[in-house]
């Protein structure tokens, strides 16, 4: 983030039309790798909001009479310890992936991150203060560290409010279902995420302040919301498309990492982290190593493509370097 | 340069309430947090036996109390005992193993910022062929993979498969144990180094005196040598800094999975025995080391480079 | 420019000296503390070794001790070390029997008016601390188990005991200066007084926290003393590199006879397990169950080397017998009869953990084979559920399990499965991490959930009694039944041994038909162990056990 933050410290003001997003649009797709790996992003956001439709099995069914299957046609990448088709459990798996990260840049990165960023930076004074001094704190925490100790801390506590919404229709199910878990998974997440962002818009929403036209509208009575809706915020939108971006890959890692650690997204629901600590024990490695394989085979392949995409991203709509 | 000691006062006083909250929160997190120390310390002991203890160790009086009583010890530079580990100070506790997590640390960076600028210096002068797209696609690929996947894929590819290192187990720095580690802590961190380096190599060779000194007709290894490596360090500096404090949580997971004696390998059984002082001391000490880091980074930015003014660079 | 370049090669030159005399000063340190211990071997090292050590060493994996003080040690990890370098009046042998240690021999009274039973310990009186060499008294005694039972010492097991000790509840309470059953009549007697007859009151002994520790060490430095403990047990601390390993050495003085193993070492950071064991770094090793098919497989050349028995635990699925659904007998039933566990053990566990159809395991001294046990019957196990006043309205189900680590527990989502197929019921599993979920089993929060028992000495009392005595503090399943609670009660001062197995089967049968619990595997214990290896045996419990093993190169 500090990287990023640096080198979009010289961002100059621009206005860009929705034009201007088209071009950026083409010239992002232009770029063989970057077309790529947006291509393979997107098929595994697919494949991860229409797993219950993909995914061939339950990632549950448990089939104690298959355990440890090698790949066969029923289970074309084979079963794991209880016999649970391990193709199934990666794209359920995606899901979870999917569902954190864009919950915790929606509310981490645009709700908290963008909302902080431009109160701070427009506001000022007292307001900016405030934000800054939060943040500090908040960078000066041990990210990981707190991670851990909020979400074994507070799970109880959480999981206890949450049962009084079980009878709620519709939400009621989906909580049941595991999705408290995401809940709590991204809420924390998001409260260790927006610091980067908000720095960003901060900084960039102080200078646009300065700028005569921003002056000359408030000179001349606009309020607050049309000042930041009209002029600020599609002047900040290129940053935040490119932090966005570049904190792709940094969100889900940490999911994963959480739930590696059995603090994040707890079983059934399948989780890469899950998946990777089942397979990554070393006598699994030694006896199954399909078990890692799989499912560290298609982080790679999706950790490279956020990179290469947050790489072309940059390039594209950040001035300095595009 | 003017300004350095009342400046350097003012930091080091921001970090008094800095620290102050992040005990606080690392506090109140811990004591209004569900678990109970004793009673996982001791799964069968009958609650009456629990309930004393508590008592005897004050875990029972009001969480604002325990604080000032915390507070009161640390001040005095006692950081406590501890609950999972009836007959050890805290102090005990972490000290050998921040030693094992700090040398593993400085060696992973030492091979990071050793292999990773040259790297991208490299890496900056092939740019247009061949050889560019397939660096910098390697770098992409090893500083993209997350520790928890790339770890255990190390593991199986050099300990079960080619059988070179052991997969697990720590005998000290100068053992063949300590490579696989070194190795799963720096890759990430020479891929990133080298992109960077690549990135602000390219920049300061597109720059208008680097132009004229080719023109002058020196040879391109001087002007790399002289101009574009001092100019493209400078950012660097920020990285470095800060990777000292991002490497902890590195060692986080390569501690644990590679059976490491270190901090890091041991938080994780902390939090879940709920030992709240060795938590509160590691927790301070990682966050004075991020304070200490970013300030030393600003100082010397500033001495570096006499234009930037103190207290605007490196908001971080 | 210029200027500034240079600077910044300056600041770069000192980042990287900072970097190297900073690993220069921490290795040196390392090495010389390493050094001064007499072992800071690479592995590559050790096991071509120094032929006088490490040769005749024995190796094997290990975990850190919580703590090594006798009085605080809860937990296996921390016992296994401190039977080792501690000893009591008796201990455990091979066949989990109470034989002497310290206590030479001893006279157990006829129970008084009271009730209550005096026990005189004639102790030996060549036993010596191992370092200090200071004999042992009777004195040294009275002073350990009233420091144990002292709540300035915070000891969680003291009371569980040392409790049933007449006046220990007195002096817990502050009520008086000492424990008034504890009586030095001698030097080498003493006198101990307890409430009421308790045939396995020696075996509650063998329990660390009766270990006999060293006043004068402990007083001198109350904090430190156990980085050098002063023991009396068959060998002695050397070395301990928190998180590195532990080194014991053989105590040359100890009364039953020097260990034949002059050195044994743990390894505390390996955790390689048959990795290490295949490289010649440890002698023994269990084997998880990813390998365990084959090493069963006979063809396998480690398959010579391989043991397996059961050891004194259970794993079951507990109900609270005061919730619904579970306060139906008629549910807890069906739940127990629907659970295949053969297939559990055999499929999911790999046969490392052997299927329960009953409490007590096997290898338990008085346990009866006239006991009944559950067996796997899906159709009855419907029937039940439908006669039960829950048919065709059971509560929202949650199975609650304790764990660390996504270490999704296999097994409990094997019974949620065969529990939906046969039974028809989905259950929830919610996993809890282990510091929250001992608390709430106990104060009632959960319906029904998974959890183990394992024996702190070998007597039936230490399962039934303990788990299933209405009144008892750890029965969590708030489980009571007046006729249980009689034969257990009779059971505990019954001094006839075939009277009391048959006291304890009647009470365990009742047990089993009233499923406070169901059943699902026993624990059991398995090794590789070296063929130069002499002596080894699986105790199924953590008694002193290095002392009956001996290397034998070629």
């Amino acid at each position: 983030m500090t990287t990023a933050e640096a080198a979009l410290d010289a961002v100059a003001p621009s206005r860009p039309p929705a034009s201007q997003w088209r071009m950026a649009l083409r010239r992002l797709l232009r770029k063989r790798i970057a077309a790529s790996a947006l291509c393979l992003i997107l098929i595994f956001y697919g494949v991860g909001v229409l797993a219950p439709l993909i995914a061939p099995h339950s990632y549950d069914q448990i089939d104690l009479n298959h355990t440890f299957a090698g790949p066969s046609l029923r289970h074309p990448l084979g079963t794991d310890r209880l016999g649970r088709d391990v193709l199934s459990r990666v794209i359920w798996a995606s899901r979870t992936t999917v569902v954190v990260t864009v919950a915790t840049l929606v509310t981490g990165g645009l709700v908290l991150g963008v909302g902080l960023g431009l109160l701070a930076g427009y506001k000022g004074g007292g307001w900016d203060t405030i934000t800054m001094r939060v943040g500090d704190v908040f960078l000066a925490l041990p990210g990981l560290l707190m991670l851990i100790m909020i979400s074994a801390t507070l799970r109880p506590r959480w999981d206890g409010w949450m049962t009084h919404f079980y009878g709620w229709p519709i939400i009621g199910g989906t909580l049941k279902s595991g999705a408290s878990d995401y809940f709590l998974v991204f809420g924390v997440l998001s409260l260790f995420s927006w610091v980067g962002m908000a720095r960003v818009i901060r900084s960039q929403v102080f200078a646009l302040r300065q700028t005569e036209y921003v002056q000359a509208a408030v000179a001349m009575g606009a309020g607050t919301g049309h000042v930041v809706w009209r002029h600020l915020l599609p002047n900040v939108s290129n940053l935040i498309v490119v932090v966005l971006s570049a904190s792709l890959a940094s969100v889900a890692g940490s999911e994963i990492a959480l739930t590696w650690l059995g603090v994040g997204v707890r079983p059934p629901t399948p989780s890469f982290g899950q998946l990777l600590f089942d397979g990554a024990g070393l006598s699994n490695l030694r006896t199954h190593p399909n078990l890692l394989l799989v499912p560290a085979g298609v982080l790679v392949v999706l950790f490279l493509s956020f990179n290469l995409l947050g790489d072309a991203v940059n390039d594209v709509l950040n001035p300095r370097t595009g | 340069m003017q300004g350095l000691a009342p400046y350097v006062v003012r930091r080091l006083l921001w970090a008094i309430p800095v620290l102050f909250a992040v005990s606080v929160v690392t506090f109140a997190l811990g004591r209004y947090g569900p678990g109970d120390p004793i009673q996982v310390r001791a799964p069968r002991a009958d609650p009456q036996t629990i309930e004393r203890i508590r008592e005897h160790q004050g875990l029972n009086d009001p969480v604002p109390v325990q604080y000032m009583r915390w507070l009161g010890r640390f001040l005095r530079g006692d950081f406590g005992d501890s609950y999972r580990f009836p007959d050890r100070t805290v102090k005990s506790l972490i000290l050998p193993r921040l030693k094992i997590t700090i040398q593993l640390n400085v060696v992973a960076l030492m091979v990071v910022f050793g292999l990773g600028i040259p790297l991208g210096v490299w890496a900056a002068t092939r740019r247009g062929s061949w050889q560019d797209p397939l660096t910098i696609g390697t770098f992409l690929l090893f500083s993209a993979v997350p520790t928890v996947v790339a770890i255990p894929l190390l593991q199986w590819l050099f300990a079960l498969k080619l059988g070179w290192f052991p997969a697990t187990g720590w005998s000290g720095l100068l053992s063949k144990a300590a490579v696989l580690p070194i190795i799963a802590l720096s890759v990430g961190g020479i891929a990133g180094v080298a992109r960077f380096m690549r990135a602000t190599t390219l920049e300061v060779l597109g720059q208008e005196f680097v132009r004229v000194a080719r023109a002058k007709g020196l040879p391109e290894s001087a002007v790399l040598r002289r101009h574009v490596s001092r100019n493209a360090l400078l950012p660097m500096v920020t990285v470095i800094g800060l990777s000292l404090v991002g490497v902890l949580e590195g060692s986080f997971f390569v501690e644990t999975l590679f059976g490491i004696p270190g901090i890091g390998a041991f938080v994780f059984q902390e939090v879940q025995g709920r030992d709240y002082d060795v938590l509160m001391a590691i927790t301070l000490i990682i966050a004075t080391a991020y304070i200490v880091a970013n300030v030393v980074v600003d100082l010397s930015y500033a001495w570096i480079d006499p234009r930037i003014r103190l207290g605007e660079s490196a908001a971080a | 420019m210029r200027d500034s370049a240079n600077r910044l090669l300056m600041v770069l030159a000192a980042v990287v000296a900072v970097l190297v005399i900073a690993i220069v000063v921490v290795s040196v340190v390392l090495i010389a503390a390493g050094s001064s211990g007499g072992s800071s071997a690479s592995p590559a090292k050790s096991n071509s070794g120094p032929p006088a050590a490490a040769g005749n060493a024995f190796r094997l994996g290990g975990s850190d001790p919580l703590t090594l003080d006798p009085a605080q040690s809860f937990d296996v990890d921390s016992a296994r070390y401190i039977v080792e370098i501690f000893g009591g009046l008796v201990q455990l042998d091979k066949n989990l029997k109470v034989i002497p240690d310290i206590a030479e021999r001893w006279d157990v009274s006829q129970p008084d008016a009271q009730g209550q039973v005096t026990y005189t310990f004639h102790l030996r009186k060549d036993v010596a601390f191992s370092r200090s060499h200071r004999r042992v008294t009777a004195a040294d005694f009275k002073y350990s188990w009233e420091r144990a039972l002292n709540p300035k010492t915070n000891s969680p097991v003291a009371d569980t005991y040392l409790g049933d000790i007449v006046g220990a509840h007195a002096y817990e309470d502050g009520q008086a200066s000492d424990v008034s059953g504890i009586k030095v009549v001698d030097d080498s007697t003493l006198q101990v007084t307890i409430k009421q007859a308790e045939p396995y009151f020696l075996d509650k002994l063998t329990y660390t926290v009766a270990d006999v520790v060293n006043k004068d060490q402990v007083e001198k430095n109350p904090r430190g003393w156990t980085l050098a403990p002063d023991g009396t047990g068959p060998f002695i601390l050397a070395k301990y590199d928190v998180g590195q390993q532990l080194i014991l050495e053989a105590n040359s003085s100890y009364h039953l006879g020097k260990p034949a193993v002059p050195e044994v070492r743990f390894d505390l950071a390996g955790g390689g397990g048959l990795t290490q064991y295949q490289a010649g770094e440890v002698d023994i090793t269990g084997v998880g169950i990813n390998d365990i098919e084959s090493i069963r497989d006979p063809n396998n050349p480690l398959h010579q080397q391989f043991q397996e028995s059961t050891a004194l635990g259970v794993f079951y699925l507990a109900f609270n017998t005061q919730v619904a659904p579970f306060d139906d007998p008629k549910v807890r039933e069906a739940f127990a009869l629907a659970v295949d566990r053969d297939k559990i053990a055999s499929v999911v566990l790999k046969d490392i953990a052997k299927p329960a159809d009953r409490i007590l395991p096997p290898g338990m001294p008085l346990r009866s084979d006239a006991v009944k046990g559950l067996s796997y019957d899906p159709a009855r196990a419907k029937q039940l559920l439908q006669e039960s006043r829950y048919n065709g309205k059971l509560p929202r189900l949650q199975l609650y399990t304790s764990g660390a680590g996504a270490n999704a527990d296999v097994e409990t989502q094997a019974i949620v499965q065969q529990l939906k197929d046969n039974l028809g019921v989905d259950i929830e599993i919610q996993q809890v991490e282990p510091a929250t979920f001992l608390q709430d089993a106990k104060r009632g929060r959960y319906a029904m959930w998974v959890a183990g028992w394992s024996a702190d000495y070998p007597d039936p009392e230490d399962f039934l009694d303990v788990l299933f005595y209405s009144k008892s503090k750890q029965n969590d399943f708030r489980y009571s039944n007046a006729q249980v609670d009689d034969l257990l009660v009779r059971a505990r001062t019954e001094q006839d041994k075939a009277k009391r197995e048959q006291l304890y089967a009647q009470a365990e049968q009742l047990i089993v038909n009233d499923a406070p619990v169901a059943p699902l595997t026993y624990d059991a214990d398995n090794a590789l162990v070296k063929p130069y290896v002499k002596g080894f045996f699986l105790p199924g419990m953590i008694i002193p056990w290095l002392r009956y093993i001996s290397i034998q190169r070629g």
